[in-house]
């Protein structure tokens, strides 16, 4: 049939850099172009996201926090994902980018306050190119793909990143907006982050067929890859980047990872899977692992590992104080302040009503 | 140092309590920020709890096995920090989320809400409109006194408008076969208004005793000596306060409303009195407070002003309890009096005159009258009914000067 | 002018707005090549180009959810639900993101999403719908229905300018009204108007059913009864002051919807004037719409819609109520 759509784009710079299985060849790791300074603050910045996870899991336990969904484990692809961006390419996170929100640049106690009861958002997305946590799953995906269409329009070379897990991949809004972005070649890098775990649902039964493989369906490539890998991560996502920026449209990377904690402090995991699983998983924890392979090329000795661990424990403690130290906002404020930029006479009069209502303690 | 008490949070987004599993500190021992400090088991799951402060453990609130409600206290720490310290002193609580028996309150509250003073008034059976209400208020009308020509009975704005404009405005219907229609308009309406409602709404039952009236005139004549002329009213009210104070049910109000009986304090005696304008029950309010001349001054104003039509609102309300007169002179001797709702009981006299009574034997002419005593079933049984009209009956029986 | 319908009024306002704000985008299913399948959008396109005015695949959650990403990136979406029944799957991006996005995050959402809404066109199931009452109950949203042509090219324009999000429900049994528009004419969000003076009774109406209520009016002046009719013209924020002040004159007062009535718009209208307006009430507050039951085939939708007859019965009630 002459009109066949073509289904697999020739051009794909992302594959020829991974294995069948995924990983990272030996000639693109030696290619990337990082220098030492830079493969140490990958280092550092996976660190201190991973101790800033433990003691957000600490806040709460104390009380500090009302909830708190840890990414441990999945810190490769925090930091190699920005990373690997520009500072302009905006990025639409799901509910667990905490990490990446913070490579970003944002405050974590400011993040914090996310999860401490007093503020849906508390940053705002275009001082940081990052928009809000989201949680209704997948739902964050179309917004991407809008953000790029917009740059196609403006005929900009920003990239977008969207990331999400592999639940997501069930939703509608998932679909439609690979759609989208396939239909109008928008610069969407999609980032699968497959955990393996949604809550409590493993891979196996959220879906039957390879999260990968449907950007073709789309019209684009995917690849599948070793999420665990920081350096691997890095250079798929700037690869693709590179790449959306000249015009060559989305590309969808499904990073193999694992969820080493619970969904969230309300979960509790025994219930639904073994230690087993977890121990295999822990022997490829990424923080260990790019440890073991900077320090196989020289580029950390234990004076530069000491010297890390402790700037990320002043780091936490800071955050820590800074979160206890918080204020929230007065309740006519935080309930009424932003719901409306052009807000009526009786949405007012309703925020005085409500404001004269209260008192202090 | 400082100690600073943990208090368990809520570990799972509206968990109420957890057990203690085991502690993994004992009193006395040192901690830092994060230490480990006991295994709990929620709802949910097992969870380790790391210790907020640093410092030394000065106690454990509760023994492995033991639930621990969210927001009681699970351990002092004297604490190293001096923020720490701090922090007791800003009151900022510890739990965040979750509603457990012992979580403090947040720093703003809504007003709490105050009682109005006073309790609102039951309102008339009145139906009417929002706005003829407020129509009728506006105008100084009371509504109690305008029959509704709407569906139903119910209060018109037209009614209302018209209840400032003469009766005489209603066109008569024309009269037949010798027929004569009074038309019926003001007093004579709220009259007929309160009688139905008082029949229809209160299940009464009339008692009857005959009261030797002996001791009653032996004292009128000696107030009479004494230049004072009084009427058998003011006695007969003073027995009747003293009766009810002995009663305290008969001067009460049923409350549909709330299932209750309002059991009145002040005794405040409405007195039937007959007028060219029809039946007026002027109120002498506090008639417990008053002596007898008190009684005789306040009621004799009453009924004059209620005659020459003069008295005001204040005047006109508030009873709890009503006396009436049957035939002051004649030979009617009694009746069965029609309760003045919202009221419980109402008492009627009827004249003093010379009557055959047996006494030791004999049958002798002696003063007395009657007194017929209606009332609300829903209150008073005939049991105490029956004893509060012999105790009324006693005081009348030996009144003194 | 000449007199032009609402279909035509909407178009000359849409071609306004790109006209005037480089950063207005239209789009949604077949408003390009085919000019929307009431031809609101035609024309739009070839003068525009496709980057300006475009069409999207058949996905109305990812067509509101591209919103959101637009307006960060600088622009004013103004998508297009083809067909009121539609808009359900986008609900999620509408309710959860669209209203809440600027209380997140302080970034406003000039979104306007435009839907022809109501019945009475004889179609086929989801194409009759009136979903407004979701939307109004919805903080973080502002809900408009113009009746009249030269209301509907006002209020889009107000629409678009508004940095909040608006849902601009179009009533689609009165797109081909004429009538003679103003376009300097300004119209706020949120201002009702007195479409008919009268003193017996206040018929609250918007969308397809103020032109029933006119209706009505001219039958009932016939037998000597008034009804003022309001044209609320926006749902949310909703205009108060102007049905309490119509309400001190006739004491009386009835809505009408083609929704169905329970939990409907017209619930929070009567709700309202019983709290704000209380004391000005002659009579119990009615409300008349649709049936409690989906949406019927069109052979039934006459006796399902609200109709002039059922407006003066409701009126008779009110002014007997004495």
């Amino acid at each position: 049939m002459a009109d066949v759509v073509q289904v697999v784009p020739a051009d794909d710079p992302v594959r020829p850099l991974f294995s069948p299985a995924g990983e990272l060849t030996a000639e693109a790791r030696s290619t990337l172009g990082l220098s030492p300074d830079e493969l140490r603050d990958l280092y550092h910045k996976m660190v201190w996201i991973r101790r800033t996870d433990e003691e957000a899991l600490n806040l709460q336990r104390q009380g500090e926090l009302g909830l708190w969904g840890p990414y441990q484990g999945q810190e490769a692809i925090h930091v190699g994902t920005v990373a690997a961006l520009r500072e302009t390419d905006w990025i639409f996170p799901s509910y667990r980018e905490f990490g990446m929100g913070m490579c970003r640049g944002i405050d974590p106690a400011e993040m914090l306050k996310l999860f401490r009861g007093v503020s849906h958002g508390p940053w705002d997305p275009r001082t940081y190119h990052f928009a809000p946590l989201l949680i209704p799953v997948a739902s964050q995906v179309p917004h991407g793909v809008g953000y790029a269409m917009g740059s196609r329009f403006k005929r900009s070379d920003d990239v977008v990143l969207s990331t999400f897990g592999d639940g997501a991949t069930s939703k509608g809004d998932w679909h439609e907006a690979m759609n989208f972005a396939g239909v109008f070649q928008a610069p969407v890098i999609f980032l699968c982050q497959n955990n393996h775990w949604a809550i409590s649902v493993p891979l196996a039964k959220q879906t039957a067929g390879s999260i990968a493989e449907r950007a073709q369906g789309y019209g684009f490539p995917g690849i599948r890859i070793d999420g665990n890998d920081v350096l691997g991560v890095f250079a798929a996502i700037r690869t693709a980047a590179e790449r959306a920026r000249r015009g060559g449209g989305p590309y969808l990377i499904e990073a193999m990872t694992y969820r080493m904690g619970p969904h969230t402090t309300s979960d509790d995991p025994t219930r639904y899977r073994t230690n087993v699983e977890l121990e295999r998983w822990s022997a490829k924890d990424p923080i260990p692992r790019f440890r073991q392979w900077l320090e196989s090329q020289g580029l950390l000795d234990e004076a530069a590992l000491a010297a890390i661990n402790r700037e990320v424990e002043a780091k936490v403690e800071t955050m820590r104080n800074r979160l206890r130290a918080t204020t929230a906002p007065a309740p006519g404020e935080a309930i009424f302040g932003r719901v409306y930029q052009h807000p009526s006479d009786s949405f007012l009069e309703e925020r005085e009503e409500f404001e004269s209502s209260l008192e202090s303690n | 140092m400082a100690d600073q008490t943990f208090r368990l949070p809520d570990l799972g987004e509206g968990l109420t309590e957890a057990q203690l599993v085991a502690w993994r500190v004992q009193e006395g021992a040192h901690v830092e920020v994060n230490t480990p400090l006991a295994d709990v088991e929620t709802a949910k799951a097992v969870v380790v709890i790391p210790s907020p402060y640093a410092g030394t453990v000065q106690k454990l609130h509760a023994r492995p096995g033991d639930s621990v409600a969210v927001g009681a206290a699970l351990v002092t720490i004297a604490a190293e920090d001096s923020t720490a310290a701090a922090e007791s002193e800003h009151d900022a609580p510890r739990t965040l989320v979750g509603y457990g028996p012992g979580a403090p309150e947040a720093g703003v509250r809504r007003r709490a809400r105050v009682a109005p003073a006073g309790t609102a008034e039951a309102g008339a059976d009145v139906r009417a409109a929002p706005f003829v209400r407020q129509l009728a208020k506006d105008r100084g009308i009371d509504l109690a006194r305008i029959t509704g020509t709407g569906p139903g009975g119910r209060i018109t704005k037209a009614d209302v408008e018209g209840a400032t404009a003469s009766p005489a405005a209603t066109p008569a219907a024309p009269p037949t076969d010798g027929e004569r229609r009074i038309s019926v308009v003001g007093i004579r309406k709220a009259i007929a208004r309160q009688m139905v409602r008082s029949v229809s709404t209160i299940p009464q039952f009339t008692e009857f005793a005959v009261f030797d009236a002996s001791a009653l005139q032996a004292a009128r004549e000696k107030q009479k000596a004494s230049g004072r002329s009084l009427t058998p009213l003011p006695y007969f009210i003073q027995a009747m306060v003293k009766a009810v104070r002995a009663f305290p049910l008969m001067n009460s109000s049923w409350d549909e409303a709330r299932d209750e009986i309002v059991v009145k304090q002040a005794i405040n005696v409405g007195i039937a009195v007959n007028t060219s304008q029809g039946l007026l029950v002027p109120v002498l309010r506090g008639a417990a407070e008053l002596d007898l001349s008190r009684i005789a001054e306040g009621s004799a104003k009453l009924i004059e002003g209620a005659r020459a039509g003069t008295l005001g609102p204040g005047e006109m309300s508030g009873g709890t309890i009503t006396v009436t007169n049957v035939g002051a002179s004649g030979p009617v001797e009694t009746g069965t009096p029609i309760i003045s709702p919202p009221e419980c009981c109402v008492v009627a006299f009827g004249a003093i005159k010379l009557r055959p009574m047996v006494v030791d034997g004999q049958v002798v002419a002696r003063p007395g009258a009657w007194i017929s005593i209606s009332v609300d079933h829903r209150i008073v049984d005939g049991a105490l009914a029956t004893e509060f009209l012999t105790a009324l009956v006693g005081e009348l029986e030996k009144v003194s000067a | 002018m000449e007199p032009v319908t609402m279909a035509k009024a909407i178009n000359l306002s849409l071609r306004d707005a790109l006209t005037q704000d480089d950063s207005v985008l239209i789009f949604g299913e077949d408003v390009g090549t085919l000019g929307g399948v009431f031809r609101i959008t035609d024309g739009l396109q070839k003068t525009f180009g496709a980057e300006r005015v475009f069409d999207t695949p058949l996905a109305e959650s990812a067509i509101i959810g591209i919103c959101i990403g637009l307006v960060l990136r600088g622009f004013k979406p103004v998508p297009e639900i083809q067909f009121d029944g539609f808009i359900y799957p986008a609900f999620d991006q509408i309710v959860s993101h669209v209203a809440k996005y600027r209380n997140r995050t302080g970034v406003s959402m000039p979104i306007t999403i435009r839907v022809p809404f109501g019945g009475h066109i004889g179609a086929v199931e989801h194409h009759s719908e009136s979903p407004e009452a979701y939307f109004a109950h919805t903080a973080g949203l502002k809900v408009v229905a113009p009746a009249t042509p030269g209301d509907a090219y006002a209020l889009l324009q107000s629409a678009i300018a508004d940095p909040d999000p608006v849902i601009f429900f179009e009533p689609k049994a009165r797109y081909y009204l004429k009538e003679e528009i103003d376009t300097a004419r300004e119209v706020p969000i949120g201002r009702a108007r007195v479409a008919r003076e009268g003193s017996g009774v206040t018929v609250i109406a918007y969308g397809p059913t103020v032109s029933i209520a006119l209706d009505a009016a001219k039958t009932a002046e016939k037998e000597n009864i008034s009804l003022e009719v309001i044209d609320l013209r926006t749902l949310s924020p909703l205009d108060m002051p102007t049905i309490l002040e119509s309400l001190r004159k006739t004491h009386r007062a009835i809505v009408v919807h083609e929704a169905p009535v329970f939990g409907g718009f017209g619930a929070e209208i009567v709700a309202r004037i019983a709290d704000d307006g209380f004391d000005l009430l002659e009579a119990p507050l009615e409300r008349i719409g649709g049936m409690d039951a989906p949406y019927p085939p069109a052979r039934y939708e006459k006796l399902y819609l609200p109709d002039v007859d059922r407006i003066l019965e409701a009126a008779d009630v009110a002014l007997a109520y004495g």
